[in-house]
């Protein structure tokens, strides 16, 4: 339940044209906006949620009532624009508008990679304000003495550092 | 048939209107803000982690030649 207000809202806030400008509908026929179906109760249709109690449209002019009012007979003598016009009425985005791709996950990745970007710095202020002396024992010559004496130990024969290691080559196994 | 055709018709309307639809904050700057924060992501980390003498102390197999350690 909160999900859905909380989606609805996102959906008002960044989401299409239509529903926040509110023009251009299909039908031709001017369409009011009226009092929007309030958000809390009876949000806009979703595709979990295709069928809210209140229509989207609740103040309705004199021409759109009569529309309403023709509804109430044989949907057979409706045009296809007054068919259209009654579903904008009841539905504030069809359901290939509210499905529509967006671009959002562009902006989103690019926020992230850009704090990932932060951290980076981050770690590089760490590095020169706060790690401690690099130990002697790290210095390229040390390990390479260091392997050298692993090596001379055989230490980890089967599977680890000296089974990767050649003894009659004295080279690396390839 | 027809109810076929029917939903065909509203969907390519509704296509036509998609298509006019007015283009939001990530249609215009979605590339830009992926682009840039990639190159800065990349940048930083690539000069965090080679430059700045942290020790990733990497597997010296097929990477470190030997030095002798014995005090002779």
């Amino acid at each position: 339940m909160f999900s859905r207000a909380a989606r609805s809202w996102v959906l008002r806030t960044t989401g299409g044209g239509l529903g926040t400008r509110g023009t251009h509908s299909p039908g031709g026929s001017a369409r009011s906006q009226g009092k929007m179906a309030s958000y809390y109760t009876n949000h806009y249709a979703q595709r979990s949620y295709p069928m809210p109690d209140e229509p989207y449209c609740t103040e309705l002019t004199a021409e759109q009532q009569a529309l309403k009012e023709k509804e109430k007979g044989s949907w057979a003598q409706l045009s296809q624009e007054e068919k259209v016009a009654l579903y904008r009425l009841q539905f504030r985005e069809s359901f290939a508008e509210m499905n529509r791709r967006s671009s959002e996950w562009k902006t989103v990745m690019g926020c992230v990679f850009f704090f990932i970007g932060l951290t980076g710095l981050l770690i590089w202020w760490q590095r020169v304000y706060v790690f401690p002396e690099k130990p002697v024992t790290l210095t390229d010559e040390r390990k390479a003495q260091q392997l050298q004496r692993l090596l001379d130990m055989k230490s980890n024969p089967v599977q680890g550092l000296a089974s990767r290691w050649d003894y009659e080559r004295k080279e690396w196994k390839k | 048939m027809l109810p076929l055709a029917r939903n065909a018709r509203l969907q390519v309307r509704s296509n036509q209107q998609t298509m006019k639809r007015a283009s939001d904050f990530h249609d215009k700057y979605g590339n830009a803000i992926l682009a840039s924060g990639s190159i800065f992501c990349i940048t930083v980390w690539t000069y965090t982690a080679t430059q700045v003498g942290i020790e990733w102390n990497l597997s010296p197999v097929g990477r470190v030649t030997l030095k002798e350690w014995r005090d002779q």
